[in-house]
């Protein structure tokens, strides 16, 4: 057990206590092993990744049978059972097959007999395990009082973002033992991406090694305290946006690169941090726009990237590339979603009548902002509507053609406009959609046409 | 006949996401027919002159549109088949997005030719994925797998397994037909192994794992997302590499995938080149090329254009809409196979008869060829004797073949000078200048006077550049593409000194000063000079302006610049525009020839419209039927003989929003007796269990169309769903 713990903790610094205690559960095998471990926390705490290295030595050190499935891979019981047989199994002689939960244990029961088995260990991980709530009924359970029913010293080890209390359902669950990996605070975060220091030295020295000049220059100032303290900066930034510690690590690599360029260049020393603060600032703060997106700049156009990074609505509208009749359809359908039906006759006919004015509808009428149907959100529309919008707003005469039907499945299709119900019977006209485009895009759309779009929204009359 | 245009009429409904990659119209099904199997033409249609022509002229096209696209593909694929290379198995799933604008079954074929280049280098193994296979997670694993695994084994077996022959009997051993239900990722992964196990002198060409899904916003998005977060998962032991089809913008992929999802992708994007573009190469580069004999006219050529930026961007869809034209031109008659290349032609006259002969007598611009001829006797053996016509009809069809080269070379003269004018008054694409053209008489319409206008207020250096640049890209145009042509030399012949002549106008321009011209005759307009009285000064000034003024009105240049511009504008209207930049209807005889106008019948054909199309089926069905019981003088009109469907419809259309079922069924009744007045009550109650079972069944097709449904309002009635 010592010997586990002594080699993970370097690998997972921050972490020692749960190494420990991991250790005092399942270190030993000859010892009894828990029915069950719960192991939550949030993404990026590291519970994958120390799970499937402590399974590894305990493979390597112990002779450990051990399994590592994802939850999410497993659409049914089937493939989870056959996944755990294979890679539970004592001799790889001939595939086991079990079809359902009685076969799996049954297998399980007859290895019991088999002598070898007796001092053997069994650990079972399950990845993603919130997903086991959605299959069949009796995997949960059965998997937390897996030991018990087949008499091997087993554990299985679930690993989830969520507490343990969303788990429970009306029949109930046997007790497991539950372990929280809290998140890193922002001195651990930092002690965590400085363990890289030597990899990241050693690949840079690797790349910059065809330049002898800057070569001198790096290895003079790649110390241990200039990589600090670029991570202190770095984190002063991105630390409360984003405490996901391989993400940061990605982002953390990516901006290293541009932070040591005026160095390179000897514009600026290694030790003046204010000035390279200022130098940094900007592209530390693009690249928190940025974080989680994971768009990769192509290496020889650069001009064509920044085009993509810049994804404002504007720029989006325009280049999203809609036939002329489609972005009219999706303009009827903005005006469908967010105009109240009894209100088209007088924005879309013109010889409307008058209207009379009473003092309830002066009331009704004086909107305050939580009132605007723009900012409550699409209503939906029939389709017959949304035609008779179409060719009210559009001044040239067009035939109801197959084409142009198509066009609106094809919006729906680009998601631009959704079905709320009654996608099953189109064909009696019962169906109902939704735009699903903000008022932005739809203004954007309508300055490319030539069309007021404004004009027509009862909220801004 | 009457079958055609019922099958025409129909409703094909193309839909535009790659939900549905198949197109139903009946320029496909056609299509389909005459290429693969010719057993439904009869021989005796194939070996006609105008069908051999019409699979000349197709061939040809399809071809260079072919080779086009091939080529504008190529960069796309070229970038992805690097990315695909420099993939590294790596924790991160590597993922290219190639934003492929909203016509996504266009672009299917690219991804077919990404595929084929994968599978040619070895690369990869490769699956496309499209959505309808993909409802749950279970289906689109399935697949994936199912088309990884059984990929050369089943589809393509020339493509993979030939070369790897060490790899033969592995792929054999491992082969016993998967069933579906094995498709799972355990599987393989063994297969994977098995395959292309992981020595480490084979490190580096271990083969990629590419999963091409075509239509990104087709799949939903928690499969997605599981579907990725499997990959990724499996991302160490197999290098799979994802390939995304994004119809609109990145921001669907953000939105589709929460954080825990994308940062376990590496994400690239690429762009394809936008519809519209590709439709323009193809439209200048083939379309409007002087190779061809066949040519659109301008309201044709709108029209379709038109459909594409209208309604569906879709290129193929343009493709098929001219194959469609050029069916229905060659279709016309065997007098249409010497559309043609112009030696192809001559051969073919001979073949000629009697009534193909008649059939180009027939055509309206024959006449003016005939009213233009003065001597007498030729006009008699023009229009009777068969043999003399044979012999005058190379040289019409040749005129007719330099027109339009010459067409196209004034063409791209006038586009290269106008397609940059502020505001574009004539359109600044080919296409549009060509249906411009085409349309009217381009020198008296307004938009020309515009540009002219324009041109002129040009400053000296601007205007010289402009034409040298126009006349440059026609004398390019004349050696890259009319050149090798059969009339080319004659063309270029009749040509060239209408450019030398309009090279030396520019010169002058060039030279030209800018100083006002001198007036001869009344000197003292230079110097205000002698001046007795402040009257007299007034008065001069006053005859100044006047001068100034008619001089405007008159259109007089006032400097020696203006005046050789005007000059070199007036060359180029005279020299190119009104030569050869005529409208259709002044075109050399017998252009009907080579150009298909005839835009009705490719609308009816091409554009369907399901309810116009039913409602005349309905209500007048000897439209379609042809039948003798069915005439109708007047289409409200009602009788016992039309089909019983038909009978319901006409009255359902007099009702109002409900509909009792009694009345419709009494009335219903009253039609199919003829109108014999029964006035006895007994006799209405009494319903002929026939006739209510016609109606019944009548009512029941109704709905099923979609004209009415019952209702839950009202007992016994139904409602009406149309108006």
């Amino acid at each position: 057990m010592e010997a586990i713990c002594g080699a993970l903790e370097p690998l997972f610094p921050c972490r020692e206590v749960t190494i420990n205690t991991l250790g005092e559960l399942i270190g030993d095998p000859r010892e009894a092993y828990p029915s069950a471990i719960y192991l939550f926390g949030h993404s990026g705490t590291g519970k994958t990744a120390l799970t499937r290295a402590f399974l590894k030595e305990c493979t390597n050190r112990q002779n450990v049978r051990t399994a590592h499935l994802n939850a999410i891979e497993c659409y049914t019981t089937k493939i989870m059972l056959e996944i755990l047989l294979d890679s539970l199994e004592l001799d790889k002689a001939d595939p086991v097959k079990a079809d359902n939960m009685l076969e799996f244990l049954e297998q399980l029961r007859r290895w019991h007999g088999v002598p070898e088995a007796h001092s053997q260990g069994f650990l079972i991980a399950v990845d993603n395990a919130e997903r086991l709530r959605d299959m069949d009924a009796n995997v949960l359970p059965v998997l937390l009082r897996l030991q018990q029913l087949t008499s091997l010293n087993l554990c299985v080890i679930l690993l989830s973002q969520l507490p343990f209390e969303k788990f429970y359902n009306k029949t109930g669950l046997s007790e497991v033992i539950s372990l929280h990996l809290a998140q890193y605070n922002k001195m651990e975060t930092q002690r965590i991406l400085g363990s890289d220091f030597v990899q990241v030295r050693s690949q840079l020295i690797k790349k910059l090694a065809k330049d002898n000049r800057q070569l001198g220059i790096f290895k003079e100032a790649m110390t241990e305290d200039f990589y600090n303290n670029y991570l202190n900066i770095f984190l002063s930034v991105f630390y409360k946006a984003c405490r996901d510690v391989p993400e940061l690590q990605l982002t953390a690599r990516k901006c290293f690169s541009i932070y040591l360029e005026p160095v390179l260049d000897g514009t600026v020393e290694a030790n003046d941090i204010s000035r390279l603060w200022r130098h940094i600032a900007g592209p530390l703060r693009s690249a928190l726009t940025q974080i989680y997106m994971r768009i990769e700049k192509p290496l020889e156009d650069t001009e064509g990237s920044a085009s993509i990074e810049d994804q404002s609505v504007r720029r989006l509208a325009q280049s999203l590339e809609l036939p002329y009749y489609a972005k009219y359809l999706l303009i009827a359908a903005f005006l469908a979603s967010h105009n109240a039906a009894n209100q088209d006759k007088r924005l879309f006919v013109k010889h409307h009548g008058k209207q009379r004015k009473r003092m309830q509808t002066v009331n009704a009428k004086a909107k305050t902002s939580d009132k605007m149907s723009t900012t409550l959100g699409p209503k939906s529309f029939s389709i017959d509507r949304l035609l008779a919008i179409f060719y009210a707003i559009l001044e040239e005469k067009v035939g109801l053609t197959c084409n142009l039907l198509s066009q609106i499945s094809t919006l729906v299709h680009l998601k631009l406009l959704g079905y709320v119900s009654g996608e099953q019977n189109i064909m009696d006209g019962s169906a109902r959609l939704q735009c699903t485009v903000g008022l932005e895009f739809v203004l954007q759309i309508g300055k490319v046409v030539g069309f007021n779009v404004r004009q027509y929204l009862c909220d801004f009359m | 006949f009457s079958l055609v245009i019922l099958f025409s009429q129909g409703c094909f409904v193309y839909k535009n996401g790659a939900t549905r990659a198949t197109k139903k119209t009946p320029v496909k099904r056609k299509r389909v027919l005459t290429s693969s199997s010719s057993s439904l033409l009869d021989q005796e249609i194939i070996c006609q002159p105008f069908y051999e022509a019409y699979r000349q002229t197709w061939s040809q096209v399809n071809a260079h549109i072919a080779e086009l696209q091939q080529r504008s593909y190529a960069r796309t694929v070229e970038h992805l088949v690097n990315f695909v290379a420099m993939a590294k198995p790596d924790e991160l799933l590597p993922t290219a997005a190639l934003l492929t604008g909203i016509n996504q079954p266009d672009h299917l074929s690219q991804f077919d030719a990404l595929t084929r280049r994968l599978h040619d280098q070895q690369a990869a193994r490769v699956c496309v994925l499209l959505s309808r296979d993909c409802s749950t997670l279970k289906a689109a694993v399935e697949a994936m797998v199912f088309g990884l695994v059984e990929y050369d084994a089943g589809k393509i077996i020339g493509v993979g397994s030939g070369e790897e022959e060490e790899e033969h009997d592995v792929v054999e051993r491992d082969h016993k037909r998967l069933r579906r239900s094995q498709c799972t990722l355990k599987q393989l992964r063994s297969w994977y192994e098995n395959n292309f196990p992981s020595g480490h002198e084979r490190e580096q060409k271990r083969r990629q794992l590419v999963v091409i899904l075509p239509d990104f916003e087709g799949f939903s998005a928690s499969v997605l997302q599981d579907f990725i977060l499997i990959l990724s998962a499996h991302s160490v032991a197999m290098p799979f590499v994802l390939i995304l089809g994004v119809a609109t913008a990145m921001s669907a992929v953000h939105g589709t995938l929460p954080y825990h999802v994308s940062s376990k992708i590496r994400l690239r994007v690429f762009q394809t080149q936008a519809a519209p573009t590709g439709l323009n190469e193809v439209l200048d580069k083939v379309l409007l090329s002087p190779r061809y004999a066949f040519h659109l006219s301008g309201k044709t050529f709108k029209f379709l254009t038109h459909i594409f930026l209208y309604y569906d961007f879709s290129v193929h869809g343009f493709i098929q809409g001219f194959k469609y034209c050029l069916m229905e031109h060659f279709s016309a008659g065997n007098a249409f196979s010497l559309c043609s290349d112009y030696g192809r032609a001559l051969g073919r006259i001979k073949q000629l008869t009697h009534i193909d002969i008649e059939c180009i007598r027939r055509l309206p611009s024959f006449r003016q060829y005939v009213e233009g001829i003065n001597d007498c006797k030729r006009v008699i053996s023009v229009l009777t004797d068969d043999e003399y016509l044979k012999k005058k009809l190379p040289q019409l069809l040749r005129d007719c073949h330099i027109h339009f080269i010459l067409f196209r070379c004034a063409l791209e003269f006038l586009t290269d000078l106008v397609g940059d004018l502020p505001h574009c008054p004539l359109g600044k694409l080919r296409r549009e200048l060509y249906a411009h053209c085409l349309n009217k008489t381009l020198v008296t319409s307004p938009e020309f006077k515009e540009c002219w206008q324009m041109l002129s207020f040009l400053a000296r250096d601007e205007f010289v550049a402009k034409v040298k640049r126009s006349l440059a890209r026609t004398e390019e145009f004349l050696v890259e593409n009319v050149a090798p042509l059969e009339l080319g030399q004659a063309c270029i012949a009749l040509l060239e000194p209408q450019l030398k002549t309009i090279y030396q106008a520019l010169n002058d321009v060039f030279q030209a000063s800018m100083t006002a011209k001198t007036d001869k005759t009344s000197p003292s307009s230079t110097y205000i000079s002698q001046i007795s009285s402040r009257q007299e000064l007034k008065a001069q000034i006053l005859q100044r302006s006047k001068d100034d003024k008619h001089r405007q009105e008159e259109n007089i240049p006032t400097t020696e610049f203006a005046r050789a511009v005007q000059k070199t504008l007036k060359l180029v209207e005279t020299h190119l525009v009104q030569v050869y930049l005529r409208p259709l209807q002044d075109a050399p005889p017998i252009h009907e020839l080579f150009v298909f106008d005839d835009i009705a019948t490719v609308r009816r054909n091409i554009i369907g419209a399901p309810r116009a199309a039913l409602h005349s089926a309905l209500n007048n069905p000897h439209f379609y039927l042809q039948c003798k019981c069915c005439e109708l003088r007047d289409q409200t009109h009602l009788v016992g003989t039309l089909p019983d469907l038909t009978v319901a419809y006409k009255l359902h259309l007099e009702c109002g929003r409900m509909i009792n079922l009694f009345d419709w069924l009494q009335a219903f009744q009253s039609v199919l007796n003829g109108g014999d007045n029964v006035t006895d009550d007994a006799a209405l109650e009494q319903i002929d269990p026939r006739i209510q079972a016609c109606f019944t069944r009548a009512v029941a097709e109704l709905q099923f169309l979609g004209y009415i449904k019952t209702s839950k309002r009202k007992t016994d009635h139904v409602t009406r769903l149309t108006w």
